[in-house]
């Protein structure tokens, strides 16, 4: 089929705007992030470190963000292990109604955060639970369990079973079958689930404000505050230092089992 | 097939008396329905077996059985008279080769092949020349490095062969290797396969449903059906004398008549009343069964004309169809009080027949085969 070339052209136009789109906010946010005012502007007037040292002094932003990392990290790593093994179970139809199990744990993604919010913090009060910090992690982990869940699924159901059965006959017991051929093939997917799922808890903000407390805040939370009190640039340097570590953890990610194979999935 | 006969078969089929596979009386369940029922086989040092049968006749199962992937409920395995029955698969130094390969994607072709010699603690020193030495024994030395999703399904067999051989394994299993696989490439496959097991001299097992692959690599065949084994021999017993008439039908072409057989026929021979008149078949070829049978018949023994001798069946029938094959023709004939057509193969056609033609057939009456009905 022939394309006209002017449809070409259109596409490429598309594409740009769409990329100017994407791009437009985070390049003004680090500009901002490096200016000598003490006010929002662009372009950036000067150039300074100030906003990058204030970010020690803020009222509870470094906290928050320790806060936030912990959670994310702590709620994603307990999604992995349940996540992986329920999907095995799930795959390998060792539990009748699989395939519901497996829409109901995929199915908060679909539900508005703030619905989940209210009802974790109804929950939370009626079952007597007050410490904000327990809340905040059982609701992250029912949060990151769909991007888990998602990807580790999709990986197993590529996955051929009978390589496990190969390398039994080559000598391998079954759990040491397990580390040395599934776990190799079904990483790529279950790193990519992780990577989502961390940011998705790190920057979750409808589920987390029902659940906070004065001491205990995420860092989401923590940023919107300080805008509202002290509309400062401190904030952009902060969001600057979010976008570097997660092109950092992207880089890492790429290193150890490629974006390619990640974004596959 | 009488017994004696069969037992002469059996002396002619296993030249070797050792039993160097022993499966004896083994049973396996799946819930309420039993796979295997008592099954026994034995298979001879370097020999080269097929398990052949349709889906679901539990060939897949035994073969599993064997590998020690599944539990047997009841009976007996052993190699080389070491009782393997409570060995773990990973400990029983059994190749295989799967349907599907199951290759490791995520290692290239060396790393497919040492991942034996590794598992098993081979030294390091020696891995690097075994693993040369499989690849070079099914010509893949110069795809080493390749990852396996470059590889072609012919290449990626190889692999997998080589992966199964480089462990030396006292047994070497193979579960429908060829079903992915192109005709052409298929043959030309099976043939270097079965080459080169025949220079290794490993004792292999080869599951199939594919009766023209059971035909070409076997040295015997175990025909197959509901979990038992319906009859053991080489591919010319099994084709020529098949011992019940599921052999008969799953192995080969045939035309088969039913009908019902008199006590005894002239001449010591059997006599069956068909739709399409008597039939004779020789008594010593079949047991002699009364009653309601089936009559069995190879195309390639059916010939066109009158009939040479008094030892031959004769049968006038209408031509239905001319299917060319090239190197042969099939003819079928369709008797109005026959609801199955008669199969009949020729080399060449005589000149001048068409369809509608009413045809003189005759065949040897030691070429007919007689079973009770099921």
């Amino acid at each position: 089929m022939m394309i006209p070339r002017i449809s070409f052209a259109l596409c490429w136009v598309m594409l740009g705007l769409v990329l100017m789109f994407l791009f437009t906010p985070i390049v003004i946010v680090v500009a901002v992030s490096f200016t000598e005012s003490a006010v929002f502007s662009f372009p950036p007037q000067g150039f300074s470190l100030k906003w990058y040292y204030s970010i020690r002094n803020a009222d509870g932003l470094l906290a928050s963000a320790w806060l936030s990392a912990q959670v994310a990290f702590i709620s994603t790593l307990i999604s992995l292990v349940l996540g992986t093994l329920c999907a095995i179970a799930v795959v390998r139809r060792m539990v009748p109604g699989g395939d519901a199990i497996a829409t109901f744990m995929a199915s908060p993604l679909m539900i508005p955060g703030l619905v989940l919010g209210i009802a974790f913090l109804q929950s939370a009060r009626l079952i007597g639970l007050n410490d904000a910090y327990a809340t905040l992690l059982i609701a992250h982990i029912v949060l990151t369990m769909p991007f888990i869940m998602r990807t580790v699924l999709a990986s197993l159901s590529m996955f051929d079973f009978s390589m496990v059965d190969a390398a039994r006959m080559l000598g391998c017991s079954y759990p040491r079958a397990l580390w040395r051929v599934l776990v190799p093939n079904i990483l790529p997917g279950v790193m990519s689930g992780a990577l989502f799922a961390f940011i998705a808890s790190f920057d979750n903000y409808p589920i987390s404000i029902f659940l906070v407390d004065v001491h205990t805040k995420t860092l989401p939370i923590q940023l919107l505050n300080q805008l509202e009190m002290s509309p400062d640039p401190t904030v952009a340097a902060t969001s600057a230092l979010l976008i570097m570590a997660t092109i950092v953890a992207l880089i890492v990610c790429d290193r150890l089992v490629g974006l390619k194979r990640m974004t596959t999935i | 097939m009488n017994v004696v006969a069969r037992e002469a078969a059996h002396a002619r089929a296993t030249p070797r008396s050792d039993r160097y596979l022993d499966v004896a009386a083994v049973t396996k369940r799946f819930g309420a329905a039993t796979v295997l029922k008592d099954l026994d086989i034995s298979v001879a040092r370097s020999e080269f077996i097929s398990l052949l049968g349709p889906s679901g006749c539990g060939k897949t199962t035994l073969l599993r059985l064997i590998a020690g992937l599944m539990k047997p409920d009841g009976g007996r395995i052993a190699i080389g008279g070491n009782d393997l029955t409570q060995v773990p698969a990973h400990k029983r130094n059994i190749g295989v080769v799967f349907q599907n390969y199951a290759l490791f994607p995520h290692l290239s072709v060396e790393q497919n092949v040492a991942f034996g010699l590794e598992a098993q603690r081979t030294l390091k020193a020696e891995i690097g020349g075994r693993v040369q030495n499989a690849l070079a024994l099914v010509r893949m030395q110069a795809f080493a490095e390749r990852r396996i999703s470059a590889l072609s399904g012919g290449q990626q067999q190889r692999v997998a062969v080589a992966r199964a051989l480089v462990v030396k394994p006292s047994l070497l299993l193979l579960d429908e290797p060829f079903s992915a696989l192109d005709r052409k490439l298929r043959e030309t496959m099976q043939i270097e396969l079965r080459h080169l097991l025949r220079d290794l001299e490993i004792t292999s097992i080869f599951v199939t449903h594919d009766q023209d692959e059971a035909l070409v690599m076997s040295d015997r065949i175990a025909v197959m059906n509901e979990g038992r084994i319906e009859q053991l021999g080489t591919p010319d017993e099994v084709y020529s004398s098949p011992a019940s008439l599921h052999v008969l039908e799953f192995v080969g072409q045939s035309t088969r008549i039913g009908g019902t057989a008199s006590a005894s026929g002239q001449g010591g021979d059997v006599g069956i009343e068909t739709p399409i008149g008597q039939i004779r078949a020789s008594m010593r070829r079949n047991s002699g069964p009364t009653g309601k049978v089936v009559v069995g018949i190879r195309p390639e023994c059916i010939a066109l004309g009158e009939r040479p001798g008094a030892d031959f069946n004769e049968i006038t029938a209408e031509l239905a169809d001319i299917v060319f094959f090239g190197s042969k023709t099939a003819l079928h004939f369709k008797p109005p009080a026959m609801e199955d057509r008669i199969q009949v193969e020729v080399a060449r056609l005589p000149s001048g027949v068409a369809p509608g033609a009413a045809l003189k057939l005759h065949w040897p009456i030691a070429e007919t085969m007689v079973y009770p009905t099921p």
